[in-house]
């Protein structure tokens, strides 16, 4: 015995605290691949530990001697550190704190930084002394589906009581709850050849690749390249393999077109030879680097991959089989080889391969004694026995381990063979190896179904995504030689599929091996709780029960017992759970199958996903030209669509919104006042037939329109419906300029494209978005002609009857600005909206408040230009739904009958025209201190608030500052026919009942006097 | 009666800040403002116009996404048959000189205000620029003269090589112009981000 207890003085790096840090007392004098010039402190659940760079902090917490690290999901188990891998199913940590607290992360795969924070999960109060282990107790509770079985009723105690329960019980770490203080992105990169995963398979492929001139990208989720050639003591061209990898590493360096992503673990393969990827760029390190992302999301777009991604060690189904210190046989190597601990002071190896006989040696060599070879194979080669006795092991053929003895350690374990003795091994560290299962899970993601291989007890890739090779332990190949081999052929030959020419070059040997294995799914005969998914904690039991049950199906089995279902999604446990179904079902392992793999492979925070497009980024905002004037002003904004508009502009003084936006409107109303409506979709069309096309698009028309003057047109959908309105001017004989609503101007081009593109692509005629190019401010109320004609360059004659009601014109402002005008009002008053190039937009506001002052001008925002046009019954968003027919908005008479347009003949259908259909009114309360809803039903005066009685419904409501109470739109059954009558404006989700009397929709200036004053 | 010319107001106003990094900045970006810019439509197919083209300025109007200069002016492909025409600032009204000089060949618009036109260049640009924009802009796919209509995050940008630094302009949107921004110092930032001009 000369590792426990054997402390090897080391300097401290510097820092004072380290000095007294606690020693390492399982760490190796010598070997590994960590940096022990360098001592780093952490902490596990407060207490302080001590590592060294190029650890995982499942390797330090080892070196330290501590084997509980966990509490298990269900049954509160003690639990330790099984693998060294992504597949880690039991040692799971909440990282960091605060904001940054990061729960299930895997020990296996967490770099240990200095000054890092971890915390066991899972337990209450303590790690050590867990109340909820009890549970254990309870299992003939907790059985197969209990969930299904025990909270089934009264289904009201679903939410409130049984849910929070659960929750609280079981779950695993907790979220942090602020918001995440780190940087994420995304990014696109292409490439000849992506190499997924850099073992010395990877790597031969990606040398061979990359030497042709290839663009090759390497990615690997380690943070070192080389895979198992770290953790195996084996020999590459005759060189230590870790040599080889360093020297492979070099050279992929050296090359201009290749790029090594490190700590990025491809997790989804989908069309087109796009892979998805997690590069972890600052989780090894406390707090990202200034600038840096924490984590970024790649897209790689490859035209070949190789996939290179090794294979995962099952575990062995035996009693205890969950005990801190039973670990993975190649887990153990990795430890020993990799990181120069030793993961126990006495060791046993239980494995039914040849393979992990080298786990004996390796912990022999490392001086770490091996109590037995444990091997169910009744004979084993003369060479495993050789390897065994070599190290000093007892070998034990045909024997398995029943039972692992022990709590919150292994003390020792029973073995039975099949001549029926038995015995103990007293051990604190039991290696198993149940075989190699190759990580298939991308093969998949494209509809591949993986192969069952008898041969060698395994699931092999079927049929992977178009220009993915599989190599190495990935398809089944586990010997090392075979993978270096298939890894030079497969990179040879992507980089000759992309068009490079690729020379002869020595492929590298390795030493020869043995891989034979002869499946163990369960032992029978075993004690005790025998654990398939350790995560889930679903055991060998509740697989039989499962099957008892009907649940037969690998889905229906996975989703009965919860295999396969935790954070790991079953790395170490699929094969061996839907082994056992196949044994209890009585049929193979090829018929029973496998579950179907889906992205991701490994877990992905969703902020990754998210990327920079997070709070106020998460979509484009677009901002109108006033947009620095209006902030100045202290406006408060309002999102229509990608738009941020002003909403209205209070001001000291103002009790709230009401008041503010009743100014607005009495000051456009009374005097002058301006609002931008850059928004507003401006579509320029010009060409010989543009007044043609106008009149194909719009129901009424527009080649009648004389050049000058502008038109309010509707344009119909195909099926006859409303979608879209606005006004259009006729600015040269060939040249027209239309207007979109704010909401519909993408909807409207791409309508106008199809219809030049696709239905009439003889029409000669152009279209153009010109939104961005114009500010477009509308100045409104009876003093608006006062305050242009401040501005307007003499040349421009304003006077009404040189521009009218309805004209439209060019010329220029301010001094020589290009501008154009369009006599056009949404708000009922004298009103022109004059457009500048975009870049004079803030400077025109801010001219128009000066040249305005004297006559009161009022800068207006998107509510008052709602509470507007509702006063002028002009119907909007609420009422053009994409439900509403012409007849409905009160707008049939623009249906030219002296022309075709689109949607004529589908508006013409019976249900579209039925005189009952709801119509535009006005609605105004009966009670006028009574408040309107916009969504309240309506209902006749004295009838019951059903379904069957619903006559319409309210589309907008505002309050009138011009007539001093609420008013309404609505859509009403026969409204038209109505006026005067009461109607019930019913709200069963807020105000309830309202009495309000049908009207015309215009409630302000119906004669429309003041729009041509 | 009027008074002075209004000032113009440019949508990168405060937007353009350098970012990050110590030392040499990887990527750096300038604002090419005050630029002529004017939309072209063929009429007809284009088959006269480009020959107009070739006759006035001597280069073929690219039918691919290409990008082409001549006679101080750049030639941009912006889809089938379409184009945007680029001119130094202080040129004359560009939109009225081609429009006097196709005719009705061609329907002609201004859009010198609808697009800020952003020169980004440096040795990281690419690094930066993958963060966002979705094609591959690797000298084997992508070089000098080479023209897309693609995107920068979420917001639509039309993008050109302009040499082999590499240097890259890109035109967006006007109203976007605060988002391409934001964008571009987050995507820049981890080089190190100048701003020159």
């Amino acid at each position: 015995m000369n590792v426990a207890g054997r402390i090897v003085a080391r300097e401290a790096n510097g820092r004072s605290s380290a000095a007294t840090l606690p020693t390492q007392p399982f760490r190796l004098a010598a070997g590994g691949l960590v940096d022990r010039s360098r001592t780093l402190a952490f902490t596990f659940d407060g207490k302080r530990y001590a590592g060294h760079p190029g650890d995982t902090l499942a390797a330090a917490l080892l070196a330290n001697g501590v084997r509980l690290v966990g509490r298990s999901f269900k049954y509160h188990r003690p639990r330790g550190i099984l693998s060294a891998g992504v597949e880690e199913p039991n040692a799971l940590a909440e990282l960091r704190s605060g904001a940054r607290r990061e729960p299930n992360t895997r020990m296996t795969t967490a770099e240990l930084y200095d000054g890092l924070q971890a915390a066991s999960q899972n337990r209450f109060p303590s790690l050590a002394f867990d109340l909820r282990a009890v549970n254990s107790l309870l299992s003939p509770l907790l059985v197969t589906g209990f969930y299904y079985k025990t909270f089934m009723w009264p289904s009201s105690f679903w939410e409130k009581v049984y849910e929070p329960l659960i929750r609280r019980a079981a779950g695993l770490g907790r979220a942090a709850t602020g918001a995440d203080p780190d940087h994420y992105e995304k990014s696109t990169t292409f490439c000849d050849l992506l190499v997924i995963g850099a073992g010395p398979a990877g790597l031969a492929a990606a040398l061979a690749a990359g030497r042709s001139g290839a663009r090759v990208i390497v990615c690997e989720e380690d943070f070192l390249l080389g895979g198992r050639a770290l953790a195996d003591r084996r020999r590459v061209e005759g060189r230590p393999a870790a040599s080889w990898v360093t020297e492979a590493e070099a050279e992929l360096e050296s090359l201009p077109e290749v790029r090594i992503f490190r700590r990025t673990a491809v997790f989804g393969a989908y069309d087109g030879g796009t892979y998805a990827a997690l590069e972890r760029v600052a989780d090894h390190l406390p707090v990202p680097p200034a600038h840096q992302p924490r984590q970024r999301l790649w897209r790689i777009v490859a035209q070949r991959a190789v996939l290179a991604a090794g294979a995962i060690e099952r575990p062995l189904v035996f009693g205890g089989n969950d005990r801190p210190g039973v670990m993975l046989a190649g887990a153990v190597r990795s430890y020993l080889n990799r990181f120069g601990v030793a993961p126990g002071s006495r060791a046993a190896v239980f494995s039914n391969n040849d393979d992990a006989v080298r786990t004996v040696a390796d912990l022999a060599a490392a001086g770490v004694p091996v109590s037995a070879y444990i091997d169910p194979r009744p004979q084993i080669p003369a060479a495993v026995r050789q390897v065994a006795e070599r190290a000093g092991a007892r070998v034990l053929t045909g024997a398995v381990v029943q039972r692992a003895v022990g709590w919150e350690k292994l003390l020792y374990v029973r073995v039975a063979n099949d001549t029926g003795q038995e015995f103990v091994v007293n051990c604190d560290l039991l290696a198993i190896s149940g075989g190699w299962s190759p990580t298939v899970h991308l093969t998949s993601h494209a509809g591949g179904r993986p192969q069952w291989r008898e041969d060698i007890a395994a699931f092999v890739p079927g049929t992977p995504p178009p220009g993915m090779t599989v190599i190495g332990a990935a398809a089944g190949d586990l010997a090392l030689a075979d993978g270096l081999a298939a890894g030079a052929r497969a990179g040879a030959q992507a980089a000759r599929d992309c068009g490079f020419s690729v020379a002869d070059a020595p492929v590298p040997f390795a030493d020869a091996e043995s891989t034979v294995i002869a499946p163990l799914w369960r032992v029978r005969n075993a004690t005790g709780k025998a654990f398939v998914d350790f995560q889930n904690d679903v055991t060998a039991t509740d697989i039989r029960i499962a099957e008892q049950e009907g649940f037969r199906s690998v889905e229906h089995l996975k989703r009965y017992t919860t295999l396969g279902m935790a954070t790991d999604q079953g790395k170490t446990a699929n094969i061996n759970g839907l082994a056992l179904m196949a044994e209890y079902t009585a049929r193979s392992i090829a018929e029973t199958g496998t579950t179907r793999f889906r992205p991701p492979t490994t877990s992905v925070a969703i902020a990754a996903f998210a990327g920079q497009h997070r709070g106020r980024e998460f979509r484009p905002t677009r901002l109108p030209p006033t947009h620095a004037w209006a902030q100045e002003l202290g406006a408060d904004f309002v999102e229509t669509g990608e738009w941020l508009r002003a909403q209205q502009f209070s001001r000291p003084g103002e009790p709230d919104w009401l008041a503010t936006v009743s100014r607005e409107v009495n000051a456009v109303r009374n005097g002058v006042g301006f609002c931008d409506v850059s928004t507003l979709g401006k579509i320029d069309i010009q060409g010989a037939d543009a007044a043609e096309f106008l009149d194909r698009v719009y129901a009424n028309l527009f080649s009648t329109l004389p050049v000058g003057r502008a038109r309010y047109g509707l344009m119909l959908r195909e099926d006859g419906l409303v979608m879209d309105d606005g006004t259009t001017s006729r600015l040269g004989e060939t040249h027209y300029a239309m207007t979109t609503t704010t909401a519909n101007a993408a909807r409207v081009l791409q309508h106008l494209a199809l219809c030049r593109e696709w239905l009439w692509p003889s029409l000669d005629v152009q279209i153009v978005p010109v939104t961005e190019q114009w500010a477009q401010l509308s100045i409104a109320g009876p003093k608006a002609r006062a305050v242009l004609q401040a501005i307007v360059d003499p040349a421009f004659d304003l006077s009404n009857q040189a521009f009218p009601f309805m004209a439209a014109g060019a010329g220029t402002v301010c001094g020589g600005v290009a501008a154009r005008l369009f006599r056009i009002s949404f708000s009922g008053e004298l009103a022109y909206e004059l457009a500048v190039p975009a870049r004079f937009g803030d400077a025109l506001a801010r001219r128009l408040m000066q040249v305005g002052n004297d006559f009161g001008i009022t800068p207006y925002g998107t509510e008052a230009l709602g509470v507007m046009r509702i006063e002028k019954g002009h119907p909007a968003g609420p009422e053009l739904n994409g439900q509403t027919t012409a007849g409905d908005i009160g707008l049939g008479r623009l249906l030219s009958k002296k022309k075709d347009f689109i949607g004529r003949a589908m508006a013409a259908r019976p249900g579209l025209t039925d005189p009952n259909r709801p119509t535009l009114v006005g609605l105004r309360p009966l009670d006028r201190a009574a408040r309107l809803r916009a969504g309240a039903h309506f209902l006749p005066r004295d009838a019951a608030a059903t379904a069957a009685n619903d006559q319409g419904h309210m589309t907008s409501v505002a309050f009138s500052p011009t007539l001093g109470h609420w008013i309404g739109l609505g859509l009403l059954a026969r409204g038209p026919q109505r006026l005067g009558e009461v109607v019930r404006a019913h709200d069963p989700v807020r105000d309830g009942d309202v009495l309000v009397e049908v009207t015309s929709p215009v409630f302000v200036d119906p004669q429309g006097v003041r729009l041509h004053v | 009666m009027s008074e002075a010319a209004l000032l113009p107001r440019s949508p990168l106003a405060g937007l353009l800040r350098p970012v990050g990094g110590r030392g040499a900045a990887g990527v750096t970006v300038a604002e090419r403002g005050s630029l002529r810019i004017a939309g072209l439509v063929a009429r007809a197919g284009g088959a006269v116009l480009a020959d107009i083209v070739r006759a006035a300025y001597g280069v073929d109007l690219p039918t691919s996404p290409r990008r082409t200069e001549a006679d101080g002016l750049e030639f941009i492909w912006a889809g089938p048959a379409q184009w945007i025409v680029l001119a130094e600032p202080g040129a004359d009204d560009l939109a009225a000189t081609l429009r006097g000089r196709f005719g009705m060949l061609a329907a002609v618009t201004e859009q010198d205000d609808a697009r800020v036109v952003l020169r980004i260049a440096g040795p990281r640009v690419r690094d930066a620029l993958a963060k966002g924009v979705p094609i591959d802009l690797h000298p084997r796919a992508f070089g000098p003269g080479d023209v897309a209509l693609t995107l920068a995050g979420h917001v639509p940008v039309h993008l050109w090589q302009v040499d082999d630094g590499p240097a890259y302009d890109i035109a967006v949107a006007r109203s976007l112009a605060g988002s391409f921004c934001h964008w571009l110092r987050d995507s820049a930032g981890e080089y190190g981000m100048a701003v020159e001009g």
